[in-house]
């Protein structure tokens, strides 16, 4: 006779808000140092942009450079936190502090346990486009309240991005291999994205591969969003980042099981 | 008789070439402490995993598994959810302090706010942990890690216990005290399933083991009668590779079993008198004469060789 209650185990929604408060706690543990870089940033940047480079560039793409350059950076502060977290936060946690064996022996399967992290790493994109978001509208370089709308692309971008570097983490067997991703893949993320400057202004050769990074798509949405400027092409940027979610992160979820569950 | 709460039949799980578990059998009753017992590499983990689906069967293994009605295959959560583990590794949360660690557990089982607090408060206490609280965890020594470890698998008041080597490395104070709070779990009507290679643990609280080789049960009962039924009762342990030619002959080669080895000699008998004939035979007083015990039957069942995962 099975004991009655034993099916009583919490609900999944319950499952993956347990995972993503454990990451919660542990993150605002050290709110200090790890709430304030993400607001020095932006700060960084403007110093080094405003004072220096902006003199020299006027427009891009008929909006102010320094403004242009914070449109993208809301969704690179996403991006970058995003990829941290899942890529030598998850290794660590997996191989090095064996923290998912024993979230594993409660009732969570290892599928929640991953999507949760996946969420976790969303919310960490909102957090940080929202701190870029105040400190650039503070010094009058974003405006609002169209700017409002980098947390949520903020949430879709971390996601993405948590999700794509749970998949690589699924094949790293050690942790300096995270350096072909950071170098290989982001960082010509970062510059070949449009965040930096228009992808129309690639070589029609690269063109077609820049409309295959997942962050041109998060920065189109944003800047369409934040100049009201709607056409069609937006809907293969939406379908673009749900696609790329639910691909990747079942992909991710079914291989990085296998190094959970043997 | 009571109905067995842990049924399994013929499961076998491989890594790759290496058969970790090889058709084993075995059931559980009621509030019982049920030892695996065995050397590095017998499987005796990878078995215990099974049962809470860390580790999966062989695919197309078509054995039995029921605890407690569940079969860990379909039905892992509700099986988490009535166990507490307490795996080899202390995997306990080091960014967060003691009490942190088991508030984020006691999440994980949705135990309301005040329940969690007051569940914590009396695991602190039973497990003489209190004055902890609000410790790091680096702060604490390995015995303390490893109390807490179990604190933490009693948070959800669980119905079995699985412990994996509980209290290898810890100084023997700790592990005494742990045992004393199994054999009160216990006598509460927990059930425990426990790997260790202690044989002193399996015979201290275990009513039933298994010694495990390869994959594979050797030997499976209650202690005693394991050391009952298979081994002398008495030992002659001879020290220092001193020789024992010509010691044992005439009538003693029937009662006496000897079991060489380059340092240590040992001499088997059911008649301590007979093992008194042979030590006042030798040359030196290094030797001593005692009772067989568990470690005794597991070297005779395992053979002394070391297999390639010691």
């Amino acid at each position: 006779m099975p004991p009655s209650n034993a099916r009583l185990y919490p609900p999944l929604w319950r499952r993956l808000y347990s995972v993503w408060f454990r990451h919660m706690r542990v993150y605002t543990r050290h709110l200090i140092s790890n709430g304030f870089p993400p607001f020095l940033e932006p700060l960084i940047f403007l110093g080094g942009i405003g004072l220096g480079l902006g003199d020299y560039i006027g427009k891009m793409d008929n909006m102010p450079y320094l403004e242009y350059l914070a449109t993208g950076l809301l969704c690179t502060a996403a991006m970058w936190t995003a990829a941290f977290e899942c890529s030598y936060g998850t290794f660590i946690r997996l191989e090095f502090e064996k923290v998912y064996d024993g979230m594993l022996a409660a009732p969570i399967t290892a599928e929640n346990l991953i999507v949760g992290e996946i969420l976790w790493a969303g919310t960490k994109g909102v957090f940080f486009s929202f701190a870029v978001l105040c400190v650039l509208s503070l010094f009058g370089i974003l405006r609002l309240p169209n700017a409002l709308i980098a947390p949520f692309v903020g949430f879709l971008t971390g996601t993405m991005f948590g999700a794509l570097s749970l998949l690589i983490t699924s094949y790293v067997k050690t942790i300096n291999h995270f350096n072909f991703y950071m170098t290989g893949l982001l960082s010509p993320m970062f510059f070949f994205s449009g965040v930096v400057f228009p992808i129309s202004k690639l070589p029609p050769a690269v063109y077609p591969f820049a409309q295959l990074l997942p962050l041109t798509h998060s920065v189109r949405l944003l800047r369409a969003v934040y100049l009201v400027e709607f056409d069609l092409l937006l809907f293969w940027n939406a379908a673009y980042i749900v696609i790329f979610i639910t691909l990747i992160g079942f992909f991710a979820v079914k291989r990085l099981k296998k190094r959970l569950i043997n | 008789m009571a109905e067995s709460v842990i049924k399994v039949e013929k499961i076998s799980k491989s890594f790759g070439p290496v058969r970790a578990v090889q058709e084993l059998s075995f059931s559980v009753l009621p509030a019982a402490c049920f030892g695996f017992l065995g050397p590095n590499g017998a499987g005796k983990t990878t078995m215990m995993k099974m049962i809470y689906g860390k580790n999966t069967c062989d695919r197309g293994c078509r054995g039995v598994m029921d605890i407690f009605g569940f079969d860990p295959r379909s039905d892992e959560l509700a099986i988490k959810n009535l166990s507490g583990v307490v795996p080899q590794e202390d995997n306990l949360d080091e960014e967060l302090n003691v009490i942190q660690n088991l508030m984020i557990f006691a999440r994980f089982y949705n135990l309301p706010g005040p329940v969690a607090r007051r569940r914590i408060t009396e695991l602190l206490e039973f497990l003489e942990l209190s004055e902890k609280t609000r410790s790091k965890i680096r702060e604490l020594s390995g015995g303390m890690k490893r109390r807490l470890v179990i604190a933490r698998a009693l948070l959800n008041e669980p119905r079995l216990l699985i412990l994996d080597e509980p209290t290898t490395g810890l100084d023997p104070q700790v592990r005494h005290l742990i045992w004393d709070k199994l054999r009160h779990l216990k006598r509460q009507g927990t059930t425990i399933l426990l790997t260790t290679h202690y044989m002193e643990e399996a015979f201290q609280i275990c009513d039933e083991l298994i010694i495990m080789d390869k994959g594979q049960a050797i030997l499976q009962g209650n202690p005693r009668q394991l050391l009952r039924d298979n081994i002398e009762p008495y030992v002659l342990e001879i020290m220092d590779g001193q020789s024992i030619d010509g010691l044992v002959s005439g009538d003693l080669l029937d009662s006496v079993r000897a079991d060489i080895s380059h340092e240590v000699s040992r001499l088997y008998s059911s008649q301590i008198d007979d093992l008194r004939r042979v030590a006042a035979a030798l040359h030196s007083d290094n030797y001593v004469i005692r009772q067989s015990n568990l470690e005794d039957v597991f070297l005779k069942a395992t053979g002394r060789s070391l297999n390639a995962a010691q």
